[in-house]
Formats: structure tokens, C-alpha cells, sequence
């Protein structure tokens, strides 16, 4: 990703323009990216519509772009520039927002049960064309037809996929004399109704069987494939030929998301996935302002879920273009052009994409989400981070907080305002009396001159909290923090100092009781060492 | 008062609902009856160990300073809606406000009133900001004025019995119903033992002991102890109606053995299921990992009993077919989500499962106007509820604008 980041600098183009584009660039495929581009134009949102099923109308403010691939994104949220190629060649179009609606790819998964796709084993999709086409060898039949279906047995599945299994069951036994099966370890009923037709599937005769083992062994004849298995309740060898066997499918997410994941360097925490697993990714937001990820994209295959992700990526243009201004939200970082010697580091590490270069690095304020890292990772301290109007900035606040007590037995605890912040509110009062705390937006802004000088300053210990690996809004903050509390360590240990005065604890914003722990552990260790030294 | 969207119930749900309308600049009025904000959330436990382990908890945390920062959002706590009246499609309620009875500002947190106090979970402490409340539906006041322990010994006169609610009337153009789910009540499956054999709780219990860190696995730590978490109790179950899988319990059963393992690694959790549902992506994976801490037994135990050493004994069918007893010395019981009553007066319909709402409609009701959001509508996972709130939201905002224009529909 940071060779493609990099390569993308060269052809950045001039200041983001005054008027932000409201033009949406959708990636579809089937009827959910159509779906959203309606949604949006009716909602006054200009589409340009990529990916999307045979026969699809043109409506009013939808443009269609057919047989039309994405190459590369560039820019911001409100200017982004798609790079885009079809058999005409390469164009450049100017597009707000970006929403990847694409479907999930369904990968049959023949070679983990190890069967040769044919015309007695079919893929699911396969056997859903077969229904929808009404195929001869499924419904005129004068003898019984017997239907194995596999699901789960290589490799958990899917809720989405077990849907599509009842679903096909309930179909055949539309016809007469059809007896289906299923092969599973464990059925997925997690979804809006699946329980329920299950339970309506198995009474009207389909035969599930649950194995703890790998299940049955299959050999092939002329005759068909032969199924022996041991049956998992009473443990009796059972073996059967069905008729058709079906292969479930593996679920991934669409393999077109590679130009999206390169704008911002958290793809290695997301990949092959456009948004990272963690709540503070939830509903279609993604590290990236102004991109938007829906169901499979982001790892989300169930129908209904899909359906809110529609409804909350709607939602979520409105909030641009409502522009409700965040008060809590500090200033954007500033570039001193003097200092900067355009080394790329800031663009490299910026989690959300937020850096450009024209002159000099740039940061785009409404990318930017104020994390700090780019601040504290710059070489050349070229990049300040103005504190919230009315706030003194991170010196100040450790100066003023220590130099009404000289800093006796005072603990200073970098907390971080997404995680650590949150737990001091419910810490109770006397557990934290010798707690200075300084808030930072994100743990990735503690950076090594912030500790020293709350020593210098004669606080007694430091404490930089931030969120569990994993759980970091800016994905990696709480990594780089940790590194450089281990440096102050070192530092320390190298003056002679007991290093574990300074601690790294990661912690979450319901977890008082690690953030008092962490307090008391430290207050022991400055007390052991006043009645050592 | 005046406000564009009225939300019922300040859990995940009503305040994600309510920080996302004043992302879209519209007013709300979050009501909830607890006195304070977070439904079930502000229980749990985080699960993290060595790393997060993805159970969404923090996200209340989240949405709470990101509500509380939005000027836009009025929550009103200790707030029942006492009427709702709906003209052209817009809302008139009557909403009854209890005061606080532990008045914060005066409050010096000395705990005086937590000893005197006769009745067990009467004085309570707020999950997020260990602030003193009284329950009411407990204290002995509130039943029949025959206690004022707490008042006569706060040194700082801050328990405030004798305060009348007081009313306040609002006109809404929206209403979003978040009012949640109830956890299904354990004793309505004797055969789990629960409130009979000493050393079974309930999951919501367990995660709120994890929360407060006040579980220990017993004494001597270095002998091994043994938990068994029972999954699927009262879903999956179509004998007591409850004829749906609860989507979340495997994910949190398998997330606090293991955090209890982090913290105990001595102890031996077991779990107990019919079919294991996906909790993470990748998710062959996640089981693997959680099958080299916890050991899975695909049977659910058919009675729990009280042993001859007086630890939990269960009763399963093992691989095989052979009878199985074995004891254990804490057996959790994974409950599912059940449905509540709003307790509104306006007819929202009611979904095959026995949730609010329309089958096949994700958030809109019956009614005109009301929108529903999280798990009043159906059992999800709080990130689910978070996708769910969102869209509800969106629609709630848009239903605004249009009354707006042009009145009624
Ligand atoms: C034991 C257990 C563990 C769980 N663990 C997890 C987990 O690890 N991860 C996960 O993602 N999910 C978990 N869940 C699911 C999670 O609890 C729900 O997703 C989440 O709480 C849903 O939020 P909600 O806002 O819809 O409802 P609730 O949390 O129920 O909130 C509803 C709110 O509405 C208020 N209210 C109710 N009626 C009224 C009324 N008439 N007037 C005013 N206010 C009212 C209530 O007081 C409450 O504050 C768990 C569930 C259980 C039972
Ligand atoms: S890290 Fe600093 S010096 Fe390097 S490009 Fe960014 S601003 Fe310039
Ligand atoms: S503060 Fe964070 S998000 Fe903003 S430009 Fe710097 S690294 Fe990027
Ligand atoms: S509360 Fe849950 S989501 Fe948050 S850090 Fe802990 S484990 Fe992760
Ligand atoms: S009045 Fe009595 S019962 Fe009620 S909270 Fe006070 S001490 Fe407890
Ligand atoms: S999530 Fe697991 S424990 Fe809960 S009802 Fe579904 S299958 Fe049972």
C-alpha cells in the first residue's frame, strides 16, 4: 500500500476546490448498488453508477458507466478524482463520495471436500440456476430424487449461505417425491427467520445431520458418488448415493476493493476487507472520510443487515452535506513548509489518508480526524497540532498541572480521550487524588519530549494510557505509543532511573478498575523506591 | 418543549439514534426510564485480554461522549412517557420526570447510606460513574414510606426522598422506539437449576461480576476450577415461543471464558451448544483459538443438580450416546434476548418473533411517524444495533423534513 501512496503524490493535483462535489461514485454489481444509486439521486445526489445488472434503466441523475473499472482513487472526501478505464481508455472522473456496493464473491468449494464439479455435483449458485430455470432432472421425475446438500463441513459458513439452503430446499420439495439432506457441523441460524424455517424444513421431512468428525467419505463409481458416514446421534454407518450433491460456498468479500484499500495505510489492518474489524469501524465507516463500505465489502452478508448499511450510507452523505460542525474536534494539524523536507514519513503513517503534497506536505482537514501521529512521527517537527480553541496545548497542560504541587508524588497519566478518558470518569476520586491527567485525542499523540517533560517537571511517574491493540481508532495509535514508552524506558533505565515509573497501559472506556489498578501499582513502586533511595 | 425526534430508551440504540439525527441537524429528546443511560451495555464487561476481543462494549462509552458534546441531544434520565398523543402524524407526549434521589452535587460519596440501608440493591451505584441512585421499585420508601435510613444519615443532606415528579409536556414530529430487549428470565427453565442449585448465574450476572471485578474463581487459585456456560437458554427453544437463535450469546460466552481464563489461566471453562454462530470475521479461525481455551461439547445438558458435594452437577449426553455427569463449580447460563413491551399505548405491530415492529420492514411500525431502532425490533449484537440505529435515524430524519414541508403526508 505505501508503494501505490507514494505513487499517487506525484499526481496530486491543486488545493481542494471551493465547492465540495456531491457527485457519488458507486461500485455495484446487482441490485444493492442500484438500489443506493436510486436512493441517492432521489435524494438529489448526482450517481455515476459502475457495476450493475444487464438491462438496468437510465434514470434521471444516475450516469451509467458500462464495462467500466475503477484503477486508482486520488483525493479527498468532496474531490476525489476516479480514476477509471473501459475499452475507450483511461478518464479522470471528479466524484464527492465513494460507496463500495459491490456483491461478495462465491467461491464453490469443491477442492476442500475434494469433488470434482459435474453434472452430479453442483455449487449452490449452480443449483439455484438449475430452480430458477425449472431444470428437467429437478422436477419431471417419476422416481424419487435425493439431494445431499453439504454446508459447513470444510470451513464454518455463513447465515447467508444457510438461508440459501433452506431456501432451495424449501423450492424442490415444492415438487413431489424429493428428499433433501444436509451435511453440517454447525448450522447458522444467526439471521432474521432462520430458526424458524429450519425447524419448518425438518418437519416437512428434510434430514440434517451434524457431524463433530470430518463427516462423510465420498468414492466415486460410474454409478455416482457414495457417501459413507458414520450417523453422528446413534452412531450408525450409514452410507448414501444421492442423486445430486450440492457444495455450499465460501463468502468473500469482492476482489475489486484494492484501489480503495490503497488510500489509506490501515489496509493491512482491514484487508481483504475495506473497513477493520472493530467497533470503531461500525456501520459503513471506513478509515477514509467520504468512502463508504457496504455488506460484503465490509464483511457483512446478511440481507437485512445489508439493507440498514443502505439506509445508514443515505444517512451518512446527509451528514455531510448537513455539515453539523464537531465542536470537540481540535484544528487541523499545520505544516511549517520551512521545516518540512517533503520525506513522506507523515504520508506514509497517516492512518486515515489525510496527507497530500503540493508545495509541502498538506494535510486535508476534513479527512484529517486529529489523531496526532503524523505530529509526533514527523523527523523534523514540522507538523503542530493547535489544542481545542480555549485549551493550552500538551507543554502547557503538564506545566500547569504540576506547578501548583512541585510535582510531589504526582502521577502524570496521558489518557486517551477515545478509551482511557472515559475510565477515569467512573474511577473513584480517592483512588486518583495523585493523578494528573492530560487528555489526548489519541494515544498516537504522546510522544517521547511529553514524557520527559513531565519528569523534568518532577512528576514522580507517567502513565500513557491507550485503547487495546484492536481497538484503536486510528488502528495503529496505541502501537506507536506503547514503542515509544518503551524508548522513554530505555532512556530512563539508561540514566538510572527505575523505568517502571513510566508505564503503557492499554485499557477501554469501561475499564476503571485497569486504569485505578494502574494507579495503585505505580503509587507502590514511587513509594518503593522513596524507601529505597 | 419542542423537538424533532422523541427516542424512547437511552440504550446503544436511542443514543446512536439520537448522536446521528444531530449529525443531520435535528433536535432530539432521549427518554429513559433507568437513571442512567446504556441499557444493558453499561454492565458488561470488556472482554479484551491480550488484545480487544470485538465485543462492541466501549461503543456505549463512545456514543456517550459524543452525545453528551452534541447540543442537540437532550437526555432526559428517570423519565417515563406517561402519554402519547399523535395528531397528523406528529406526537404530543407527557412525560413524568423523577427527580434524583441522591442529588450528585451534594453527594461527598462518603457510603454512609450504602451501610444503613436494610434492603439489598435498594442504594445501587451507576455502572459508569459509580454514582449513588436508589432503585425505586426496591427501596422501602417508595413501597410504603417505612424507611428514611439513607436520609437521616448523609451528612450532606443529599438524599432527596420526598421530591414529587414533576411533568413536562412535548411536542415531537418523529418518534424512534429503542426501548431494547428483556434478557430471558432463567427460571422459566427450572431444569437449568438456576435459583435452585447454589453456583448457577445467569451470563447477565456473570458479565456485570467481570465489570465490577468482583468475581473470583474461589479459593486457592492454583487448584484448578471448572465453569460450564449452558448456551441457547430460552432461544432456539420453539416449546416456550421462543422460536429464534439470540445471535449473540455464543459470541459472548466464548469472549468471557476466555476473559475469565486471561484472569484466572488456571481455570477450565467448558461450553456446552447446539450449533457454534460466527462472532468475527474469518471465523475459522476465532474458533480454533477459542477451542484450544474453552472445551466445546456439542449436547445441551438436560438437567443441572445440586451435587453431593454441593457443587453444580450436569447431566449431559456425550459423544456417543453415553450419559455423562459431571460437576462443575460455576455453571453460567448464555440467555438469550426476549422481546419487551415498549409500554406505549400506540400500536407498533408485532413481528413473527414477538418483537415490535413489521416483518420484512426493517425500522418502520404500523404507525406513521414511529420508527423502531435495535433490539426492540429483533435480536442483535450492539454492532448491529449501531447499522440499525443509523438507518432508523435516517428515515426518522427524512419523515422530519417532510412534515416539515408540508405537514401531513
Ligand atoms: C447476557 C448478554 C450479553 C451480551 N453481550 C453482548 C456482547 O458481548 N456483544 C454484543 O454486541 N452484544 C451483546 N449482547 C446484546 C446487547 O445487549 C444488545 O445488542 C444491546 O444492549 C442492544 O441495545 P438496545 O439499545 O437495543 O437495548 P437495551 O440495551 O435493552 O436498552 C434499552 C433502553 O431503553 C430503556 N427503556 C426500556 N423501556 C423503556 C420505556 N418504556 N421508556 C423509557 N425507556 C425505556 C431501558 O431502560 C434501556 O436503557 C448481550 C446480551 C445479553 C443478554
Ligand atoms: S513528515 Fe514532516 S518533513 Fe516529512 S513530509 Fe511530512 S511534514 Fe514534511
Ligand atoms: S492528525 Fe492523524 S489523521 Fe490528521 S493528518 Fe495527522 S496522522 Fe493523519
Ligand atoms: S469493550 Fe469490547 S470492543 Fe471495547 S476494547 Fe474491550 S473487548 Fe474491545
Ligand atoms: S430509604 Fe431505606 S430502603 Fe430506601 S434507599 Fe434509603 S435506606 Fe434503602
Ligand atoms: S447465538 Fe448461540 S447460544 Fe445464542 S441462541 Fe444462537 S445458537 Fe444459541
Amino acid at each position: 500500500m505505501r508503494a501505490s501512496a507514494v505513487r499517487s503524490v506525484f499526481l496530486t493535483r491543486a488545493a481542494r476546490p471551493a465547492e465540495a462535489s456531491k457527485r457519488v461514485l458507486v461500485l455495484g454489481g446487482d441490485s444493492i448498488g442500484m438500489n443506493i444509486a436510486e436512493r441517492f439521486a432521489i435524494d438529489g445526489f448526482p450517481v455515476l453508477l459502475l457495476g450493475y445488472p444487464a438491462g438496468t434503466q437510465v434514470r434521471d441523475r444516475i450516469t451509467l458507466a458500462p464495462d467500466t473499472v475503477l484503477d486508482e482513487l486520488q483525493g479527498f472526501t468532496g474531490a476525489f478524482d476516479a480514476i477509471l478505464t473501459n475499452s475507450a481508455g483511461r478518464s479522470v472522473e471528479r466524484v464527492g463520495f465513494v460507496v463500495a456496493a459491490q456483491p461478495e464473491a462465491r467461491v464453490p468449494k469443491f477442492e476442500d471436500y475434494q469433488l470434482p464439479s459435474s453434472r452430479g455435483i453442483v455449487s449452490l449458485s449452480q443449483l439455484e440456476d438449475m430452480l430458477q430455470s425449472g431444470d428437467e432432472s429437478l422436477t419431471r421425475r417419476g422416481e424419487w430424487l435425493h439431494v445431499a446438500f453439504l454446508f459447513g463441513l470444510s470451513g464454518e459458513s455463513e447465515p447467508a449461505v444457510f438461508s440459501r439452503v433452506l431456501s432451495a430446499i424449501e423450492h424442490l420439495g415444492q415438487g413431489e417425491k424429493v428428499q433433501s439432506y444436509v451435511f453440517t457441523r454447525n448450522l447458522k441460524v444467526a439471521a432474521d427467520g432462520l430458526e424458524r424455517r429450519y425447524r419448518d424444513c425438518r418437519e416437512s421431512g428434510a434430514i440434517f445431520f451434524k457431524f463433530d468428525d470430518a463427516g462423510p467419505v465420498f468414492t466415486s463409481n460410474s454409478g455416482g458418488t457414495l457417501m459413507v458416514f458414520r450417523e453422528p446421534l446413534l452412531g450408525l454407518e450409514m452410507e448414501l448415493m444421492p442423486d445430486l450433491l450440492v457444495v455450499d460456498e465460501r463468502l468473500n468479500p469482492p476482489a475489486s476493493l484494492k484501489p480503495l484499500l490503497e488510500t489509506t495505510p490501515l489496509a493491512y489492518l482491514s484487508a481483504p476487507f475495506l473497513q477493520p474489524e472493530s467497533i470503531r469501524f461500525s456501520g459503513v465507516q471506513t478509515p477514509k472520510a467520504g468512502m463508504f463500505a457496504v455488506g460484503p465489502s465490509r464483511g457483512v452478508f446478511d440481507p437485512a443487515v445489508i439493507e440498514d448499511d443502505v439506509e445508514a450510507v443515505v444517512t451518512a452523505l446527509k451528514e455531510s452535506v448537513a455539515g453539523v460542525p464537531d465542536v470537540t474536534l481540535p484544528g487541523s494539524p499545520v505544516v511549517d513548509a520551512a521545516k518540512c523536507v517533503m520525506c513522506l514519513t507523515c504520508l506514509r503513517l497517516c492512518p486515515h489518508g489525510a496527507i497530500t503534497f503540493a508545495k509541502t506536505a498538506e494535510v486535508d482537514p476534513a479527512t484529517c480526524v486529529r489523531c496526532g501521529i503524523c505530529a509526533v512521527e514527523c523527523p523534523m517537527t514540522a507538523i503542530s497540532l493547535a489544542p481545542p480553541a480555549g485549551d493550552p496545548d500538551m507543554i502547557s497542560a503538564i506545566r500547569q498541572g504540576l506547578a501548583a504541587t512541585s510535582g510531589q508524588g504526582k502521577i502524570v497519566a496521558f489518557l486517551c480521550s477515545r478509551s482511557a478518558a472515559q475510565a477515569l470518569k467512573s474511577v473513584p476520586l480517592r483512588d486518583v487524588e495523585n493523578l494528573i491527567p492530560i487528555v489526548v485525542r489519541c494515544a498516537g499523540t504522546i510522544a517521547v519530549p511529553h514524557v520527559l517533560e513531565a519528569f523534568q517537571q518532577g512528576a514522580a511517574g507517567v502513565i500513557a494510557a491507550g485503547c487495546f491493540q484492536g481497538n484503536c481508532a486510528s488502528g495503529y495509535g496505541t502501537i506507536l505509543a506503547e514503542e515509544r514508552i518503551a524508548l522513554v524506558r530505555e532512556l530512563l533505565s539508561d540514566a538510572g532511573i527505575d523505568r517502571d515509573l513510566v508505564r503503557f497501559v492499554p485499557m477501554a472506556g469501561n475499564t476503571p478498575g485497569v486504569l485505578g489498578g494502574a494507579v495503585r501499582e505505580l503509587e507502590d513502586r514511587i513509594n518503593k523506591d522513596i524507601v529505597k533511595g | 418543549m419542542e423537538t424533532d425526534a422523541v427516542i424512547l430508551g437511552g440504550g446503544i440504540a436511542g443514543l446512536q439514534s439520537a448522536y446521528r439525527l444531530s449529525k443531520l441537524g435535528m433536535r432530539s429528546v432521549i427518554v429513559e426510564k433507568a437513571p442512567f443511560l446504556g441499557g444493558h451495555t453499561a454492565r458488561f464487561a470488556c472482554k479484551a485480554t491480550d488484545r480487544c476481543r470485538l465485543c462492541g462494549a466501549c461503543a456505549l462509552e463512545d456514543v456517550l461522549r459524543k452525545t453528551r458534546s452534541a447540543d442537540s441531544v437532550k437526555p432526559f434520565v428517570r423519565t417515563a412517557v406517561q402519554r402519547v398523543d399523535d395528531e397528523n402524524g406528529r406526537f404530543a407526549l407527557t412525560l413524568l420526570r423523577k427527580p434524583p434521589r441522591i442529588i450528585p452535587e451534594k453527594c461527598g460519596q462518603c457510603g454512609e447510606c450504602e451501610k444503613v440501608c436494610p434492603v439489598d440493591g435498594a442504594l445501587a451505584r451507576s455502572p459508569l460513574n459509580n454514582e449513588l441512585y436508589i432503585d425505586e421499585d426496591k427501596c422501602l420508601f417508595f413501597k410504603d414510606a417505612s424507611c428514611r435510613a439513607c436520609m437521616e444519615v448523609c451528612p450532606d443532606a443529599a438524599v432527596n426522598l420526598e421530591e414529587e415528579p414533576d411533568t413536562l409536556e412535548l411536542n415531537a414530529s418523529a418518534m424512534i422506539v429503542a426501548t431494547g430487549f428483556k434478557p430471558f428470565d432463567p427460571e422459566l427453565k427450572p431444569r437449568f437449576g438456576y435459583g435452585l442449585v447454589p453456583g448457577v448465574v445467569s451470563a447477565l450476572e456473570m458479565d456485570a461480576m467481570l465489570r465490577s471485578d468482583t468475581w473470583f474463581p474461589g479459593e486457592g487459585d492454583a487448584e484448578a476450577r471448572s465453569a460450564a456456560f449452558i448456551q441457547c437458554v430460552g432461544s432456539r427453544d420453539p416449546k416456550i415461543g421462543r422460536n429464534y437463535c439470540s445471535r449473540v450469546c455464543c459470541g459472548y460466552a466464548v469472549r468471557m471464558a476466555r476473559l475469565m481464563k486471561h484472569r484466572f489461566p488456571s481455570l477450565r471453562p467448558t461450553m456446552f451448544y447446539m450449533d457454534i454462530q460466527n462472532f468475527e470475521r474469518a471465523f475459522d479461525k476465532s474458533l480454533e483459538e477459542a477451542a484450544e481455551e474453552v472445551r466445546l461439547i456439542r449436547s445441551i445438558p438436560a438437567e443441572v443438580r445440586k451435587g453431593e458435594d454441593g457443587r453444580p452437577e450436569l447431566i449431559y449426553h456425550g459423544p456417543g450416546d453415553e450419559r455423562v455427569i459431571e460437576s462443575f463449580d460455576l455453571v453460567i447460563l448464555s440467555i438469550g434476548i426476549t422481546p419487551a413491551s415498549p409500554e406505549i399505548s400506540t400500536d407498533l405491530g408485532v413481528t413473527k418473533d414477538g418483537f415490535c415492529g413489521t416483518d420484512g420492514e426493517n425500522v418502520t411500525t404500523r404507525k406513521r411517524g414511529v420508527f423502531v431502532a435495535g433490539t426492540v425490533q429483533a435480536p442483535r449484537s450492539i454492532e448491529e444495533t449501531i447499522a440499525h440505529a443509523v438507518a432508523a435515524a435516517g428515515k426518522a430524519a427524512s419523515y422530519v423534513k417532510e412534515m416539515k414541508n408540508g405537514g401531513s403526508l
